[in-house]
Order: structure tokens, then sequence, then C-alpha cells
């Protein structure tokens, strides 16, 4: 998949928006990487940004009906494509 | 004879499911051919049958080492010879989630020969929610049977327990697919089977909106904690304060029938009341493991964790340190169990270097009659303020920020300790917690402490018994063994201003920080020190011990670690004694040196 212009990092994700997973940076390369996909981070998921918490803490996350909580280092792996609608 | 592997992710209610089929028979042991420990229990139906709940993890592919060491005992499992039939727990409202694992779980078990049957699990809220799963389609795309189950209500475990007994001779047909093909499958089945509708996690988010919002959150974090330690303090307390007294009434109602003498005294000072001074541990142990345990299972711990992650790794700590690190605070003894969900060993090492220094309960009393003996019983700002509570505060707080700077400085010193693990947490849906397997399992922990660190405190204890009461028969503690060994070792507290007696009272709070004040009393002849502490600092303060001499001991009870049993567990649970006395050797030298440093500012500032 080509890198465009409008993809942008997990942690980009306001709250209450979707959007869909496009790429995973060192994808099943490494464990990380690998864990997230695992458990439902993959390519053409649509993932929904539920919440922030303020002062930098980790952000919810849902994806396929499970709802995860990422790090700013780990959600910036993902990276996403706002769905055309 | 047949072994029933339960395999599954975490969450998935597989212990849940596991305390349904054995009728809660939990306990630890050796799978045949694998020394990792698993825990095992037989079958409520048929005692024939040996249920393995092995360590969930989401998928064969580890994060960590420990989950490394998981995955390949659950393989070695899956390959051994024997009898076994699998069965892989599934949670239905989150079938994404487990989608690989179960397909790479079914192709271990078809190139081992090993009949494997899928348990869908949390069909009661599938169902209570209107949503709906297609189990046969689900069975017909996995080439293995789906059973829909619930752990929660029991519902289908018969229909499930029939199918696991009487497994079909086909195996699960992926013995040669390749891993792309396995994550392709589990996308499609994810897709397909997976109850749509985001009725489950709205519930949630709705939650999570006020539980993790930026003000709400904190109150609420606040409020809950409060009411954690008022829950373990007034709980516990009537509980340990119970079970000391029927042992020390049993003592003596055992010394009583026996003559007089040495055989006596040893039988209720040393058995008994080294008896009682562990003892008490076991009800805190159970209260904080039940607590704990109810939090786990209502979801908010996961929350508390997100909450106190980004605080906690700017000290190298991680979000998942937090409920140990929390339990500290009541004791290290439970905050070494609340220890034993971090799946990364290294995050878990550093958490236990952090843990003995929490300020917990034992140091209370110590702190007391320090204050006591310091501290003016005055109230400033119109009664307000009292400086001894304040001074109270002032030793937590001090004691808190030692334990996280310590591990700042470990973390950065040691590099096995220290880790840049991603911070990746399921946080579950919230729930109304089951009581009784949580009761059982307090239970349990409660004995396990009992049973496994018992004999060196035990020990120990029988030791400073004899040096306390030889050569001459307990008449006199400032003649006996105990006192030429204070008197020995006087030279290392002298920089300190302080001499043998408090040596001697020293060496015996490393049995439990407690005894200091209770040894103190003995040595300057005021019984009931325990309880009334403040005859025994009128003493000490008209004995002349200098206000440098008293900080010096504050903080050097702060740091050192001076309780058996946190070592004895220690050991036992970084299955590592050297990690203990490592650990006991620093915090003593540390101890020591950051005394000697605030004795001598002291003494200059102060004169
Ligand atoms: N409603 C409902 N809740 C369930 C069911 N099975 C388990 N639970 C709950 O789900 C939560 C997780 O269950 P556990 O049995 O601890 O899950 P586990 O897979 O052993 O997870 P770990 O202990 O983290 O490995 C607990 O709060 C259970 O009470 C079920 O069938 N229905």
């Amino acid at each position: 998949m080509s890198t465009s212009a409008n993809q942008t990092s997990l942690w980009a994700l306001a709250a209450g928006d979707s959007a869909v997973i496009a790429s995973i940076d060192g994808h099943a390369t490494d464990a990380t990487s690998q864990r997230l996909i695992d458990i439902g981070f993959r390519e053409g998921q649509s993932v929904m940004c539920l919440l922030k918490p303020g002062f930098g803490a980790p952000r919810v996350f849902a994806v396929g009906g499970a709802t995860y909580s990422l790090d700013r280092a780990t959600a910036e792996r993902i990276k996403t494509i706002k769905p055309a609608s | 004879m047949t072994n029933l592997l339960l395999v599954g992710a975490p969450n998935s209610g597989k212990s849940a499911l596991f305390n349904k089929l054995t009728g809660l028979s939990h306990k630890v042991a050796n799978y045949p051919g694998i020394t990792v420990d698993v825990g095992t229990g037989t079958l409520k139906s048929d005692p024939n049958v040996t249920v393995w709940d092995f360590p969930g993890t989401y998928s064969l592919n580890a994060l960590s080492g420990e989950e490394q060491v998981a995955i390949d005992t659950l393989k070695t499992a899956l390959r051994s010879d024997d009898d076994a039939l699998v069965a892989m727990v599934w949670d239905a409202t989150r079938l994404e989630k487990g989608a690989t694992y179960c397909l790479q779980v079914a192709r271990e078990c078809a190139q081992a020969g090993k009949p494997l049957v899928v348990l869908l699990n949390m069909m009661d809220v599938i169902e209570s929610d209107g949503l709906d799963v297609d189990v046969s389609g689900l069975s017909k795309a996995l080439g293995v049977p789906v059973l829909p189950v619930s752990a929660r209500t029991g519902d289908g475990l018969i229909e499930a327990e029939a199918a696991l007994l009487a497994p079909s001779p086909d195996l699960a047909p992926w013995a040669d697919t390749p891993d792309m093909l396995i994550a392709g499958t589990a996308n499609q089945i994810g897709d397909r089977f997976a109850p749509k509708g985001d009725l489950l996690v709205r519930r949630q988010a709705h939650i999570d909106h006020w539980l993790l919002g930026t003000f709400t959150g904190g109150v609420a974090f606040v409020v809950i904690m409060t009411l954690f330690f008022q829950a373990i303090f007034t709980w516990a307390a009537p509980l340990m304060d119970g079970v000391e007294s029927i042992v020390i009434a049993i003592g003596s109602a055992v010394a009583s029938v026996m003559p007089e003498g040495i055989v006596s005294d040893f039988v209720n000072d040393a058995i008994f009341g080294g008896l009682g001074a562990f003892l008490v541990f076991a009800p805190l142990v159970f209260i904080l493991t039940l607590i704990v345990g109810a939090m786990e299972d209502s979801g908010y711990l996961a929350r508390a964790a997100l909450i106190c992650h980004r605080p906690l790794s700017f000290f190298g700590l991680s979000g998942k340190s937090f409920v140990p690190l929390l339990s500290g605070v009541a004791c290290a003894i439970p905050a070494i169990y609340a220890a034993r969900t971090m799946s990364s060993r290294q995050e878990r090492l550093l958490t236990y270097v952090a843990i003995p220094l929490m300020p917990c309960s034992a140091r209370l009393p110590v702190y007391a009659l320090l204050i006591a003996i310091l501290i003016p019983d005055e109230t400033a700002l119109g009664g307000l303020i009292g400086w001894q509570g304040l001074a109270m505060s002032g030793i937590y707080f001090f004691g808190i920020m030692t334990a996280l700077l310590v591990a700042a400085v470990v973390s950065r010193m040691d590099d096995t300790t220290s880790s840049e693990q991603a911070f990746i947490l399921e946080l579950p849906p919230y729930r109304l917690p089951e009581l009784r397997p949580i009761i059982s399992k307090s239970f349990n922990r409660a004995m396990h402490f009992i049973r496994k660190a018992g004999s060196v405190i035990f020990a120990v204890t029988v030791v400073v018994w004899f040096l306390g009461y030889f050569p001459n028969g307990g008449e006199d503690l400032s003649t006996s063994w105990l006192a030429a060994l204070g008197r020995f070792i006087e030279p290392v507290f002298s920089p300190l201003g302080l001499d043998w007696r408090y040596g001697i009272a020293i060496i015996a709070s490393f049995l439990a920080r407690e005894v200091f004040v209770g040894t103190l009393g003995t040595i300057f002849g005021i019984e009931s020190a325990d309880e009334d502490p403040a005859a025994l600092a009128d003493q000490i303060a008209a004995s002349g011990l200098t206000a440098a001499s008293g900080l010096a001991l504050v903080v050097f009870f702060t740091i050192a670690l001076q309780c058996v049993s946190t070592v004895a567990l220690l050991a036992r649970e970084a299955k590592s004694s050297q990690f203990a006395l490592k650990l006991l050797a620093s915090y003593m030298v540390l101890a020591w040196i950051a005394a000697w440093l605030v004795y001598s500012l002291a003494s200059v500032v102060l004169t």
C-alpha cells in the first residue's frame, strides 16, 4: 500500500472519530506490531477513537468489538485513512 | 486418565470456565513432561479427567520473554504423547480478538493429532443484548466443533463436556496452513461471524466517559482509592487482631498446662509468638486479594492502570505496576502477589524493587513512636493542623517518593529491569464481579503464603528467640546473646547517635518492623508499649535520644527491608533468592547511608 498524503496516525484521530487502518509500521516483523495485528488491528479494519483522557494518558480505541488502550508510541505505529464516505 | 487442556486469550473467561468445570478445585502442579507450574483440577463430572488451565496469551506470537515461556509450555504440552483433549475458550462478544489465536491452536492440534473443541463463551451476553452469532457456520468455517457456552450461567456446559469427552476422529484441517493464510482466514472469520452492532462498545464507552474524563475521572479515582484503603483497614484490622489474639490465647493455654521453664517459654514466645506474628498477614492477603479481585472483575483496574500509566512511566514503571504499588501501601506481601498479573518479567522485577519501599502498615507503629518522641503534640491554625499528623503525612510522602525515585534510578541503570515495552492494555467491559471464585482465589493465596513463606519466617523467629533467651533464661534481655550482638554491632549504629539498645531493636525488627516498638518496650522496661507508645516515648525522650538520631531512625525505617516475610516471598515469586538477598543488602546499605546523611545534617542544623 502506498503512503498517501491523507494517511494519519491513529494517535491523531479525534475522540468519536472512525477511520480505516491502512498499515502498521514494521508490519509483522517485530513483536509489538505482530501483537497489534493479532488482537485485531489489521489493515482494512475500521477503528474508532473512543476517548482521549487528559495529560497525554494512553487513549482508548475500539476495534473488532474489543477496546484497547494504547500509549502514544504504539498508536503512532498504526496509520489510518478516512473512509471515503 | 485423560488430560483436558484449556486454552484462551486473557479475559475470555477461561478461569471462570475452569472453575465451573472443576468446581473450584484449583491447585498448581506440573503438566506431565513440563516443569512450568500450571493451574490444575479434576473434572467435576468425571474424576478421571484432569483439567489444565494454561496461562492465557493473545496468540502464539510472544510479546515478551514471559509469554514465550507460556507459549512454549503450551506447544510442548500439545506435542507430548499423552492422551490429551484441547478446549479453546473464545469470547463470542469479541470474536475478532481470538481468531488468529484459535486458528494457530487448531494448526498445532492438527499437527500433533490432538482433538480440538472450541467453547464459544459469554453467550449469555450475546443473548441478553439481542445479538446473534452463527455458531454452526463458524464451526464449518473452522472445521472443528464449536459449542456455545456461558461460564457465568452454566448454560451449554453439559453439552460441551459431552462433546469434549467424545471427540470426533477428524482433525482440524489446518495442519499445513502457512502463517499468511492463517492471518487471512482469521480476518475473514472475524468479518463474517463477529456479532454486528457496537452496542457493547457503546455501553462501555459511556461509563468510560465519566471514569476516564479529565476531571470526573480524577475525582472518581480519588474516591475509589479512598474507599479501597478504608475497606482494607476497616475489614482487615479486626481480622488481624482476631487472628493474633486467638494464637496468643491458644499459646498461653498450651503453656499453662506445661511446667514453667524453658519449654513453656519456647512454646509460648517462640512458637506461638512467631506464629502470631506472621499469621496476621494471612487475613491481610485475603482481604486485599478479595478487594483487588473484585475491582479487577468489575473492569475498573484496567482503567486505573491507564490513568496511572503516564506518571508511572516517568519513573520507568508502567500503568500495570499501579495495583501492586498501591497494595504495597497496606502491605508488601499481597503487593508481591498482585504483581503476578504483569506479563513482562522486567517490569515485574522493577515493581518488586519499588514495593518494599512503599510505606506499609507495619511501619506505622514505628513512625507513631518516633513522631511521639520528636514532634510536640500541638496543633496550629486553631486546631486545624496537628503537627504530628502532618509529620506522618510527610513520612508517607517521603516513602512513596523514595520508592518511585529508586525505581527510576534502577530502571536507568540496569537494562534487565527497564523496558521500553509498548503499552497495550485491553479494557474489559464493566461487569458485576462474581464473588465466589474471587473468595476462593483469595483463600488460596492466603494459604499459599502460610505454606510457602511460613517455614523461613518461622526459622528466623526461633533463632532470634534463642539469642534473646540465652544464656540467662530470658531473665534479662540486656545480658542476653542478643544484647551481646547489639553491643558488637554498636559501632555500626553509633555514627547515627544510636547505642546498643537501638541496635538490638533494629536487629529484631528485621523479623517484622513493628517488633522494634515491642523490643524497645522490653529494654526500657515498659510492657504494653505496643498499645500505648506514649509512656515509652517519654522514657526514650528522657534517656536522651537526640532529634537528629530520631530522624535518622525514621529515614532508616523508610528504606530498610526489615521484613522476613517480604524477603522470603520475593525469593519465591521472583524465582531468585539472589534477587531477594541483593535487595535486602542494598536497602540496608542505602538506609544506613541516607540515615547517616540526615543525622549529620540534622546534627549541624539542630544544634
Ligand atoms: N457475562 C459473562 N461473564 C463472564 C463469562 N465468563 C467469564 N465472565 C467474566 O469475564 C471476566 C474474565 O473472566 P476470567 O475467567 O477471569 O477470564 P480469563 O480468560 O481467565 O482471563 P485472565 O484471568 O485474564 O487470563 C470475569 O469478570 C468473569 O466473571 C460468561 O460466560 N458470561
